[in-house]
């Protein structure tokens, strides 16, 4: 029993974490030990999980897409757009731009060799540039997402368990299970922790990158949908103040930024342990700089924590 | 003897491989000292800590009498310690002048000192535009213009054209008659007997021989590279082969730098072996015929086909598999064991879903028993010996399944129970019709597992020998440009 | 001095484009005089310091994604404490300001160096940790500073010296001796190559310290201009966010290669005149900014795409 909880050390850390953290906001504020609000915190989660689910696949390669909340509000005002046309033939489109913009991402950075952080950070630019002008001009319409969306992003089935919540375990299962059990997952890993001996070993590096890219975008757009659900309607700001939380969770969860290392399931905590924070920051009236600086300090002191076990090995 | 630097004792070892063990090493005032050694015998290891590149283990070092430590080769060089490594310490996207402010070196004394080797270059000149034959003499007049007493030239006549090697060897000539002493590595034993007064021989990480170059001669220096008693085995491990159809030929492979005309054949069923000394374009080669590099010029017959390779997978398809020299370069540290062997699989676009787990596992299980790779396949490579690492990456192509693998050096740093186990794998192949064509820098294993051997030198196949009729001796002055 | 050719032409080659453009602006606007001249440069003052201080960085090997909020940090507290004060006062703030940012660049060397955590990822979290310091200090707009001080840097009237002077100055007084001495020298070393730099002498950490305290000193010098021009604090995150984004843009199009060791710091002044004159010009003409974004998003990637592929083919 011992040697099983030392091998997976690093999980047992977080779930010691989470477990803190859960804790502390309980104490703080004691309605939150209850069904209903932890609810409400795991249905809030379900957005920045499934951004961390796209920010991991990109992370374990070596890369990090920057353009991520973009893709997401993109996505969801595109459906909130379409959705006169029909809901199936909005989530199309939706599903279309992902991939599009993923393909971008990924053959400029896996073809061309453009640096990732480059690459998504001006792809993130053009994106609030092309969707301002499309909201006045190509993209004119309700920005108000379809019912049925609403009620899958927020709605409650049994308390404390959500809609966004089951969708939530049902992608992010199938995330952690290609990452795992599929070639996919292989190569993924393989690319990040070493592309000379993949590319030796006959893998075309730049396929994968942009498979990543692409699996990445639609992940995003899945994020997407569902907070513009959440909120009811679609601003251009909407998942802007996801975008660093998204990398924060998977950072959080053990996954290195070199690539190689790391798995959905540490981001899966990373994410909770955020939520949890959120919630606690929130009650504690916190301000925004307080927020910023926990955020911040909480980033840095694991990322640290990580680097230092991983030299020792 | 009053000794300008004593060396006494020094160890270093990365994790389980020795690279010295308790080497000795001086030098006199005055004197013009070779250092030499097979590949792996220590002697870049010990030229690394005595500049302060790294640290030594245990060991102490004397210069004049007191003891030193230095912390990097910019404070040797200002104790009068200046190397000249094989790799030009000079900043790429610098100029020569910024170069050389880095260093605080003179730069009167640096202009004196180019004028004296009849060099001259654009201080302005970036260095990455500069080439190496320049930027190695550049190098050396920044050693000379910091006064030193000790000149440690490492390799430096290798990428020299004769008219400027002349020069070097001038310029030590002078610095002797100044006092001063120059350590000289070289692997052209013929300039040894011509330029130094004392030689040190390295193997295995210590010193096993030292000796007045008027007391001796080449043979004396070989002799001791490879041992006292020159191994004469005839532990064949490997059975005959007696199929001569060519399943690769090399026709004129040019790759632009070392390599300038390389032609050979390999036959089916054959264990071919290259001998070479370090830096004569043997990576290259190995890269080209993996589809990792390009050739210049030249083509590439394989099974009487002629191919193109634009990407390793190319070769793959093809039936011929690489086992890199750097286990970093070959294998994913810090993936599985399982992972790495089956990593190949994964090349193919229609095997990126659903990995069949049991099938997997056989494949795993088998490959880690036949290879009697000796840990969980769940842990991580990079945990492995060395033995074990070189045990997968070969692992991984003898599940893929192929006609031809590449090998180089796949002995190295690997304790010698492995080595064996190599070896019989290697043998094993070859009954079973596949070929191999073996980079060794290990001699005596031509003998041991080859059938033929080619000799790789300035740029050509200098020499073509039967296994069974060459021994060590004859393949290392082979190696040297020197036909016994 | 001399730089690099290739560092040359390419500055020639932003020079040229930034005289075209600001002929067409100039073109575009029924005036063009001093004021005009003026508002150009009071627009690019801020985001060509943080080009500047970004640039540096990039070329020691490494990259600050927390210079904007830097900024904002120090234009918050500048702000804060310069409120309804002297001159000097003022004076004093902004020094301390900067001293500060020094600070704060060197404290984040310290930790890339001591934690060995990717440079990516430390200042990702420090944008994070700095922002929250600048709400903490002034949540929300507000401050001001000394008039007088505040025309010092932004030019009284329609005099455009003072502006020119704050976007040379910092170039003249900062970067031209740093070029020429050891410490810049190393910085180009170790962007260059790690391992000759330490061959060569170089101790890479403490090189690293100073290599981002220098890019923490043109953060400041850009918080303090902030507060000169704007004459309040704007602690802001999407400023910060864009902010940082465009000194990259910057230092990508003034030449500066993102593997280190190469650029100067006068392309990315530059450049950040071409990325002020891109979105101006196309306002000029009715066209929304949003298209402007595109078009600024879009060259970035063409430039780095370009310049990998110019250097690939220099390599082999």
């Amino acid at each position: 029993m011992k040697s099983l909880l030392f091998k997976n050390r690093s999980m047992v850390a977080l779930w010691l974490i989470l477990a803190i953290t859960f804790v502390i906001t309980g104490i703080v504020d004691s309605y939150f030990f209850s069904i209903p609000s932890i609810g409400i915190t795991l249905q809030l989660a379900a957005p920045l999980g499934l951004l961390a689910a796209a920010q991991t696949i990109v992370m374990l390669t070596g890369g990090i897409d920057l353009s991520l909340a973009m893709i997401a509000t993109g996505a969801a005002y595109i459906v909130s757009v379409k959705s006169n046309e029909g809901l199936s033939t909005a989530l199309l489109y939706a599903l279309l731009f992902c991939i599009v913009i993923g393909a971008v991402n990924g053959i400029a950075i896996g073809l061309f060799g453009v640096n990732p952080l480059i690459m998504t950070l001006s792809m993130g630019a053009i994106l609030i540039g092309v969707f301002t002008v499309g909201v006045s001009t190509f993209l004119r319409g309700s920005s108000r997402m379809p019912d049925i969306l609403v009620t899958l992003s927020s709605g409650l089935i049994i308390d404390p368990i959500t809609w966004p919540l089951v969708i939530w375990i049902i992608v992010g299962g199938l995330v952690h299970l290609s990452l795992t059990r599929t070639g996919f997952g292989r190569v993924i890993y393989s690319i990040g922790d070493n592309a000379k001996a993949a590319r030796l070993a006959g893998i075309k590096v730049w396929h994968v990158q942009v498979a990543a890219y692409i699996s990445c975008a639609i992940l995003g757009g899945f994020a997407g949908i569902m907070l513009g659900g959440q909120s009811g309607a679609v601003a251009i700001s909407l998942a802007n103040s996801y975008l660093l939380p998204s990398v924060a969770a998977v950072v959080i969860g053990g996954t290195s930024i070199m690539g190689g290392m790391g798995s959905y399931s540490g981001s899966v905590m990373g994410a909770l342990i955020l939520s949890v924070l959120s919630y606690l920051l929130a009650t504690l009236n916190s301000s925004e700089a307080f927020k910023q600086l926990v955020y911040g300090g909480i980033v840095l002191a694991l990322a640290w924590v990580y680097s230092s076990i991983s030299e020792r090995k | 003897m009053n000794y300008l630097l004593e060396i006494r004792e020094l160890a270093k070892s990365y994790g389980s491989v020795i690279a010295l063990r308790n080497a000795n090493f001086s030098v006199l005032p005055g004197e013009i000292h070779a250092l030499m050694g097979a590949n792996g015998a220590g002697k870049s290891t010990l030229v690394k800590i005595l500049t302060g590149v790294i640290e030594g283990d245990t060991g102490e070092i004397t210069v004049n009498g007191a003891e030193v430590r230095f912390s990097s080769p910019d404070n040797a060089r200002k104790n009068g310690v200046a190397p000249v490594f094989q790799d030009p310490a000079l900043i790429p996207d610098l100029s020569v002048r910024r170069n050389l402010n880095l260093t605080n070196t003179d730069l009167k004394k640096f202009e004196q000192n180019l004028e004296r080797l009849g060099i001259k270059v654009n201080l302005e000149e970036l260095v990455s535009r500069i080439e190496l034959p320049i930027l190695r003499m550049i190098d050396l007049a920044r050693a000379l213009a910091h006064d030193p007493q000790l000149l440690i030239l490492d390799e430096i006549t290798a990428a020299l054209p004769a008219n400027l090697a002349e020069v070097v060897i001038r310029v030590m000539n002078e610095e002797k008659s100044r006092g001063n002493s120059v350590i000289f590595i070289s692997h052209r034993l013929s300039e040894i007997g011509e330029i130094c007064d004392r030689v040190t021989v390295l193997r295995d990480g210590i010193d096993v021989d030292v000796f007045k170059t008027t007391d001796g001669d080449e043979d004396r220096i070989v002799s001791a590279m490879l041992g006292s008693k020159i191994t004469k085995s005839k532990s064949h491990v490997k059975s005959g082969s007696n199929n001569v159809r060519p399943i690769l030929q090399a026709i004129s492979i040019n790759d632009g730098q070392k390599l300038r005309d390389i032609s050979f054949s390999l036959n089916k069923g054959e264990v071919l072996g290259v001998v070479a000394l370090e830096g004569q374009g043997q990576d290259s080669l190995f890269e080209i015929l993996a589809g990792e590099r390009k050739a210049l010029s030249g083509e590439i017959l394989f099974n009487n086909d002629q191919v193109k390779f634009s990407h390793p997978n190319d070769a793959i398809k093809r039936g011929i598999s690489y086992v890199p020299g750097d286990r970093k370069t070959a294998l994913l540290p810090q993936r599985s064991i399982r992972e790495n062997l089956a990593l190949t699989k994964f090349r193919q676009l229609r095997s990126w879903n659903w990995i069949n787990q049991k099938v997997e596992d056989e494949m795993v299980d088998n490959a880690v028993t036949k290879l009697e790779i000796d840990t969980r396949a769940s842990s991580q490579v990079k945990r492995l010996s060395g033995g074990n690492q070189q045990k997968v990456t070969i692992g991984r192509w003898i599940t893929t399944g192929f006609e031809l693998l590449l090998c180089f050096d796949p002995t190295r740093g690997i304790d010698v129970g492995t080595k064996n186990q190599i070896y019989q794998l290697l043998s094993s192949l070859s009954s079973q019709g596949k070929s191999v064509l073996l980079f060794t820098s290990e001699l005596r294993e031509i003998e041991l597992v080859c059938d033929r051997a080619i000799v790789l030198y300035d740029g050509k196949i200098f020499g073509e020998f039967d296994a069974a009729k060459c021994d060590e001796e004859l393949l290392l002055n082979a190696a040297h440009g020197r036909t016994s | 001095m001399r730089i690099s050719i290739r560092e040359q032409m390419w500055n020639i080659a932003i020079l040229g484009l930034v005289v075209v453009l600001t002929f067409w602006r100039g073109n575009q606007l029924p005036i063009f005089g001093s004021y005009e001249i003026k508002t150009i440069l009071l627009g690019i003052v801020p985001i060509a310091l943080l080009a500047m201080g970004q640039s540096l960085i990039i070329i020691g090997g490494g990259i600050n994604l927390a210079i904007g909020a830097e900024a904002i940090l120090i234009n918050c507290i500048t702000a804060k404490y310069s409120e309804g004060t002297s001159f000097i006062t003022s004076l004093k703030w902004a020094i301390i300001g900067i001293l500060i940012a020094a600070l704060i660049g060197a404290t984040t060397g310290w930790i890339i160096s001591k934690s060995g955590i990717a440079d990516i990822v430390v200042t990702l979290a420090t944008s994070f940790v700095l922002i929250g310091l600048a709400l903490f200090v002034q949540p929300g707009p507000g401050g001001g500073v000394n008039i007088d001080f505040a025309q010092t840097f932004s030019g009284k009237g329609d005099s455009f010296i003072a502006p020119l002077l704050v976007l040379f100055l910092p170039i003249l007084l900062i970067w031209l001796p740093l070029q020429r001495s050891r410490i810049g020298i190393s910085f180009y070393a170790i962007g260059s190559s790690k391992d000759a730099a330490f061959l060569s002498g170089v101790n890479v950490s403490r090189t690293r310290i100073l290599l981002y305290a220098f890019g923490g000193i043109f953060a400041g010098l850009c918080g303090v201009a902030l507060t000169a021009i704007t004459q309040a604090a704007s602690p802001f995150a999407v400023i910060s966010n864009t902010a940082t984004l465009n000194s990259v843009a910057a230092a990508v199009l003034g030449g500066v290669s993102l593997a280190g060791g190469v650029g100067g710091l006068f392309g990315p002044a530059l450049a950040s005149l071409v990325l002020y004159y891109i979105p101006t010009i196309m306002l000029g003409y009715g066209i929304d900014p949003a298209y402007s974004q595109i078009i600024q998003g879009a060259l970035t990637v063409l430039v780095v795409l370009i310049g990998g592929l110019l250097r690939a083919r220099n390599k082999r």
